[in-house]
């Protein structure tokens, strides 16, 4: 998604869908920043984008322009959120050793709605590798909004995240109860660690009588053994039918040869995946 | 009668209150408030801690008041007491102009003065061009020692800055300040305090004797003996003493609303239009619960 014109690109999506007095302050602005490297005026027309540009989802640009067009239009950015990453871009491109400081300083002091653009859009930015400590410091709060900004349907931690970083994420999700499915890469990013941190996390919740999310058990699928193995079986036995689905799913996907052995033992099940009735896909439908 | 009447609270320290005055304040009909950053009762020596405190008035506060599904907003400001800590005070003022223009930030507030020293009077002008500059309504904590004279001395500071005195809410008044305030046009609010200052039975009379055109009751509940209920309290109350519901509605809810919605970031669509608490809002676009009822409360860790 990441390419080398993507500022140029954006600044073309704001051409063709702004409003003319919006545009023109715009690049009023962005021209004043970048020649006198203006820190102040910067931080001003970052915060001004919120009155000069309207909260109304961007539409009508073609879909076809690019992975990274369809990312906007998926995530419904509006010209505000476009402009403000525009911004954010276009400096970062000019100066990224001068402006680099700045837009953290800037993120530091974002409201809610600031901090969800940004960490949204965050894939897209120069450099974005460099920014990671503010994405994982996103996965401490218990704001949902921002939380789902940088969890859901969003590239940036499958690429950056070490293993650490990416368990404590998976796991908040689902201790926030949020949307497992839209994680991407889950299946490659998945590591032991974070299988074992599964099973201990569902024993948690049996013992507290409570519910686990069914998609948690996706990441354990190469890791079915001992204990896991055990888990799968329990969850084969359940009522639930999104908990045997999971389990199926688990072992049919599985490496572990045990695994599927296992799943042989429920026919109904192999059956619904073979012929494609149940898959991670159209899981929650 | 009271459950169907909707109040704001235009003046409450939400982030020295527990969740249960969030609830009681939902459950008492409390749709929005508005917070003015204020002194914290410790005083700051570093400039990262009012960086963090407008944060959170931004952001984390915000997010609990929705929770409980009241609407939140802020007022940005150096306050008086802390003005007199000038190197201190030089780099809040920088740190200003990142603040005013977040989504909730509905004036430049509280400032005013304490004490009336030269270092408060430098810097509630300087914050009254600040907000001259951005458009933005002003929100003025008034002394509480030698008041009047204070209460005076404050409104004729923002005329000479050139402030349209509808455009900033004289706070803390009582009996004594009050027909001044109203006199000049500016907008009077008044702080019901349990105990102390103006009890609720005072504010009474003073609606009785002034009507509600340019009043506005808040609770300015913080860390010190304060009441949140104190805008239904009374509303009920003047309810019972025979003051027309039209009064009622104007200085609980109305007069607020129609002041601090000036600022465009105040709408009554966002408490109208709300589906409800956060989880629910959650529900809607989320798949997460699988058409099973949205659990408001119970099973969340917030």
């Amino acid at each position: 998604m990441q390419h080398s014109d993507i500022g140029n690109d954006l600044l073309t999506i704001i051409e063709q869908n702004c409003e003319e007095d919006s545009k023109n302050w715009f690049y009023e602005k962005l021209g004043a920043i970048i020649n006198n490297q203006s820190v102040r005026e910067f931080y001003l027309t970052y915060s001004l984008c919120n009155i000069k540009f309207s909260g109304e989802t961007l539409s009508g640009i073609q879909k076809s322009n690019g992975d990274f067009i369809k990312y906007l239009l998926q995530h419904g950015i509006s010209h505000m959120q476009l402009a403000r990453i525009a911004l954010l871009i276009r400096v970062l491109e000019e100066d990224s050793e001068f402006f680099e400081e700045k837009a953290k300083n800037l993120i530091q002091v974002a409201d809610k709605g600031e901090l969800e653009t940004f960490l949204r859009y965050l894939i897209l930015l120069p450099n974005s590798q460099n920014f990671r400590n503010v994405a994982v410091e996103a996965l401490r709060t218990n704001i949902t909004a921002v939380f789902d900004a940088i969890s859901q349907n969003n590239p940036y931690p499958s690429l950056f995240f070490n293993d650490h970083q990416w368990n404590q994420m998976f796991l908040k999700a689902a201790f926030m109860e949020r949307d497992l499915g839209g994680i991407l890469d889950i299946d490659t990013r998945a590591n032991e660690d974070l299988a074992r941190i599964i099973s201990d996390y569902a024993h948690e919740r049996w013992s507290a009588s409570r519910k686990v999310d069914p998609e948690i058990w996706r990441p354990t699928t190469n890791f079915l053994q001992g204990r896991l193995l055990e888990d799968m079986k329990r969850l084969f036995e359940s009522n639930d039918p999104d908990y045997r689905s999971a389990a199926a799913l688990c072992c049919y996907h599985s490496n572990k040869e045990e695994a599927r052995k296992l799943l042989n033992e429920y026919q109904d099940l192999l059956i619904d995946i073979e012929n494609g009735t149940i898959n991670w896909e159209n899981f929650k439908n | 009668m009271k459950e169907k009447l909707r109040f704001i609270d235009p003046h409450v320290h939400m982030t020295s209150r527990t969740t249960d005055d969030y609830q009681a304040m939902a459950a008492a009909g409390v749709v929005a408030i508005i917070e003015p950053s204020f002194w914290l009762g410790q005083p700051r020596t570093q400039v990262g801690s009012f960086q963090d405190y407008f944060s959170s008035l931004v952001g984390w506060e915000p997010f609990r008041a929705s929770q409980f599904g009241i609407k939140h907003y802020c007022t940005i400001g150096l306050n008086s007491k802390e003005a007199n800590n000038e190197p201190l005070a030089e780099q809040v003022m920088e740190l200003l102009p990142l603040y005013l223009h977040k989504d909730n930030v509905v004036a430049v507030g509280e400032i005013g003065y304490d004490d009336q020293t030269p270092a408060e009077d430098k810097y509630f002008r300087q914050q009254l061009e600040l907000a001259k500059e951005y458009d933005m309504l002003v929100q003025v904590h008034t002394p509480h020692r030698d008041k009047k004279s204070g209460t005076i001395k404050s409104m004729e500071v923002c005329i000479e800055h050139g402030l349209d005195p509808g455009n900033v809410v004289i706070d803390h008044n009582n009996e004594e300040t009050v027909e001044e305030v109203l006199n000049r046009g500016f907008i009077a609010a008044f702080t019901i305090y349990p105990h102390t200052k103006m009890g609720n039975e005072r504010m009474v009379e003073v609606v009785r004797k002034y009507g509600s055109d340019q009043i506005m009751i808040d609770s300015s509940a913080d860390w010190g003996v304060s009441d949140p209920l104190a805008v239904p309290k009374t509303a009920s109350l003047m309810l019972r003493s025979g003051i027309d519901m039209e009064h009622v509605i104007k200085t609980c809810y109305r007069n607020a609303l129609d002041t601090f919605g000036k600022s465009g970031r105040m709408k009554e669509a966002h408490w109208l239009d709300n589906t409800g608490v956060d989880q629910r809002e959650l529900y809607n676009e989320n798949s997460v619960l699988r058409g099973q009822k949205p659990k408001v409360d119970t099973d969340k860790i917030v």
